[in-house]
């Protein structure tokens, strides 16, 4: 959900309040349980032991290493899922022929979960790097080609007669034409994949990996170290988040043209 | 109920029904509008008979729909009164009903259904319910699409199932604001032919705005003729012709060419309006 | 004839695809290892459908979804009424899902471990959770968005609360309740093959996919990967004719 970017500054303060206050009255309650030694403390650890954690993490480099690993396999992925998706989105959209071609295949395998490639990913492709890569690419690729294909084919036909009377040139129509009208929604696709390939990649990395955020909760989970795993959820909604809101924001900027 | 009761003169038997009666004494109206008060109707004088038939007409704006609302209830801030038979009006009741511009017949609900929605609140027995229904749902001629969803009616059957729905509960007072505005022609004169019988039938007092002078005309025992910015009263035209009535009467062309004079009348300077109507030159 | 051409186009593509399969898979055995041979997996998929072994574990991983999607489901069009519909709620409710829904469904999952062990329980605690978010989401603002329309019409007619909310909060929120049902059926059933994979215990498509791949069997995995996508597609179109029929009073144009 994105923040609250509406209304005037001066109310802002106390709508903020309003919605930060249960999660704090969760977080309170969570700090008394914790502390009250009802439950063993590799079931519930106090919030400031999880802080702790993560500061260790943080500042011995561990959490940097398994970070950047993450981000490294997202970006990379997400890069080649996105652009591959769109031009074979906008192909499909644009190409009678390719339509014909591709369309029924892709609309098939696009029934399955990617998460369910995984197993398969691994067999092809080992445990390394490069199976993390395509999953987050896999990922990525249908909602982008799909969300292209959709906005390209729902570029109103006069558009389209308007280039042709013009005799416009396939570069400029591409660039000059297709390229605005397409903006907004294509833009909601790449978010989508980005969202979906966070979310694959979490799942590859608790699967098989000898690093990321996923590889540290999974360690965190078998050596019983409860104060990691939350470190590890913590900072995983926290990228989601970021990740999420930094695309909404993208999106926004880019369409500004619809509304104004 | 109203099938076995004998049609009645126009004349006749409304002044012997006592109940109906709408009395609005110095009514005004004001909405705030970016931060100041606009003035929408202004200083509304009407005093309506039960069992009367009330054509209101005005050009878009003048606050015609506002008037309604404010006779059911449905917005209750205003100066100046509103009276059904010596009770302030105070929200809504089931004592007057009003039939929407827009059908604002419930799509997830059958036409019957729909007409049932009118009968919720009243202490009816089950089996009277439905008679209620099918009588209504007869009145309009719908019979047999009882069972149909709204949206596989046309428009002037969605129409007719909202008047269903407003006669259902035998308000004292239905408001009717555009009714057959949504209408072709040809549908709209059979609509209201029938809505001619159904007041007659039913006794209802009616309010009803439209756009059509013709239409005010025909049904009208009086036509009420707004002007705007704020909106008041410029006149009440008496149609002194019995219904059922004649189409072809000459009394209604002349009251016709009257109003339409009276709507198409230049603005007056001080109105500080700077709309014209259409077709005539800005003197 | 253009029939024909589409139709050929069509099968042209995976035909390729297949024909590049078969070839690689002759390329002795360290290409076989990963590329099983078409006949293999042909044969692989009758044998598991013979000794009913893709019946058992598609049936648990349908079952798992299902029972999932009724619990969170459920409990997510209850919650999304009552935020929908009281203020207070809305705003102590709403934060909260919000900033749970940034982790990624699977992500709760050592955690989740940790407190529940890796049981059937555990898992359905997972997917409910992925079937709950679109449904409390969907929903709340099916309710939120009551048409003043429609709630005038309440007015004239004197509807009391019980009224408004039967008869005209709830039918117009129902639209988006289903769109957020269909959403939570496709959720839930990417998270059981999720669980399923994470925490091999029981029966279960993604259980079976991932014995199969520690045992090298790409034939396997592919015969489950179908089945996967087949049952997926086969639940979201039975659920869109259930939408079809119980939303008959939607103009067709609106579906
Ligand atoms: N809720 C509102 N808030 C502010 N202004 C309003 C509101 N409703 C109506 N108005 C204003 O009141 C005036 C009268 O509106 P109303 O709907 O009564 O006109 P009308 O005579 O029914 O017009 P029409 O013939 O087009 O239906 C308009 O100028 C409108 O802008
Ligand atoms: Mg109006």
């Amino acid at each position: 959900m994105p923040m609250p970017s509406r209304g005037p500054a001066p109310s802002r303060l106390p709508a903020m309040a309003i919605r930060i206050a249960p999660i704090a009255g969760i977080l309170i309650l969570w700090e008394i349980a914790a502390l009250s030694g009802i439950w063993p403390r590799q079931v519930l650890v106090p919030l400031e032991q999880v802080g702790a954690t993560l500061l260790a993490l943080a500042s011995d480099g561990e959490l940097a290493r398994h970070l950047s690993a993450s981000l490294y396999r997202l970006a990379s992925g997400f890069l080649v899922g996105s652009v591959i998706g769109v031009s074979t989105g906008a192909a499909m959209a644009l190409s009678r022929n390719v339509h014909r071609l591709l369309w029924p295949t892709f609309s098939c395998v696009r029934q399955v979960p990617v998460i369910a490639f995984i197993p398969l990913l691994i067999l092809f492709f080992d445990v390394e790097d490069s199976f993390k890569i395509v999953v987050v690419a896999m990922a990525s690729f249908f909602p982008s080609a799909l969300a292209t294909h959709d906005a390209v084919r729902d570029i109103p036909e006069s558009h389209r007669e308007v280039a042709r009377l013009y005799r416009m040139p396939t570069a400029p129509f591409l660039v000059r034409l297709i390229l605005p009208a397409t903006v907004p929604q294509v833009l909601t696709g790449l978010r989508l994949g980005l969202t979906r390939g966070w979310l694959s990649l979490v799942a590859a990395e608790l699967l098989a990996a000898d690093s990321g955020l996923g590889q540290m909760m999974e360690m965190g989970r078998q050596l019983f170290q409860i104060d990691v795993v939350l470190a590890g959820v913590f900072v995983t909604g926290l990228i989601g988040f970021l990740l999420d809101n930094s695309m909404v924001r993208v999106e926004r900027h880019l369409s500004r043209w619809r509304t104004a | 109920m109203t099938d076995h009761r004998p049609l009645r003169g126009p004349a006749t038997d409304k002044a012997a029904r006592r109940t109906g009666a709408v009395r609005i004494s110095g009514l005004s109206k004001r909405y705030a509008m970016g931060g100041k008060a606009m003035t929408v109707l202004d200083d509304i004088n009407l005093s309506i008979r039960p069992g009367e038939f009330v054509s209101i007409v005005g050009p878009s704006g003048c606050g015609k729909s506002t008037l309604l609302r404010l006779i059911v209830g449905l917005d209750t801030d205003y100066d100046g009164e509103i009276r059904l038979d010596d009770t302030r009006v105070a929200g809504t009741g089931l004592e007057r009903g009003l039939v929407f511009q827009d059908h604002r017949l419930f799509p997830w609900m059958t036409v019957a259904k729909n007409v049932e929605v009118a009968l919720l609140n009243q202490k009816l027995p089950r089996d009277r319910r439905e008679r209620v229904i099918s009588e209504h749902l007869a009145l309009v001629g719908l019979s047999d699409f009882g069972d149909a969803y709204p949206h596989q009616l046309s428009g002037g059957m969605a129409q007719r199932a909202a008047i269903a729905r407003a006669l259902a509960n035998e308000p004292k007072v239905l408001a009717l604001d555009e009714p057959l505005g949504a209408l072709d022609a040809l549908t709209r004169v059979k609509v209201q032919a029938e809505l001619q019988r159904i007041w007659m039938e039913a006794g209802t007092t009616m309010i009803m705005v439209t756009h059509d002078v013709d239409e005010a005309l025909f049904l009208g025992d009086r036509v009420v003729v707004m002007s705007p910015r704020p909106g008041r009263i410029a006149r009440i035209v008496d149609v002194d012709l019995p219904h059922p009535r004649d189409r072809a009467s000459p009394l209604l062309h002349r009251l016709k060419d009257e109003i339409l004079a009276e709507l198409t009348r230049e603005p007056r300077e001080d109105d500080g309006t700077l709309v014209t109507f259409p077709g005539r030159p800005r003197g | 004839m253009k029939r024909l051409a589409s139709f050929a186009l069509a099968l042209a593509f995976p035909a390729l695809v297949l024909g590049w399969w078969e070839w690689e898979s002759r390329q002795g055995l360290g290409h076989a290892y990963a590329f099983a041979p078409l006949e293999q997996i042909a044969r692989s998929f009758l044998e598991m459908l013979a000794d009913g072994r893709l019946a058992l574990h598609a049936g648990a991983s349908l079952q798992r979804a299902l029972t999932a999607l009724l619990i969170g489901g459920t409990i997510g069009i209850v919650a999304g009424v009552a935020t929908g519909l009281s203020r207070v709620l809305d705003r102590t409710a709403s934060p909260l899902i919000t900033v749970m829904r940034q982790v990624p469904i699977l992500g709760w999952l050592p955690l989740v471990a940790l407190w529940f062990g890796n049981g059937d329980g555990a898992k359905l605690l997972l997917v409910s959770l992925s079937a709950f978010y679109p449904t409390v989401l969907n929903t709340q603002k099916g309710m939120q968005a009551i048409e003043q329309r429609y709630a005038e019409v309440g007015r004239l007619y004197g509807f009391t609360r019980s009224q408004s909310l039967r008869m005209i909060a709830w039918p117009s929120a129902l639209p988006l309740i289903f769109t957020g049902i269909s959403q939570a059926l496709a959720f839930a059933w990417i998270a059981t093959i999720g669980v399923e994979l994470l925490f091999s215990a029981s029966a279960g498509l993604g259980t079976e996919m991932m014995a199969a791949q520690v045992a090298a069997r790409t034939d396997i995995v592919l015969v489950c990967v179908a089945c996967v996508g087949v049952m997926g597609f086969t639940l979201n179109q039975l659920f869109a004719l259930l939408r079809t029929r119980l939303l008959r009073w939607q103009p067709a144009t609106a579906k």
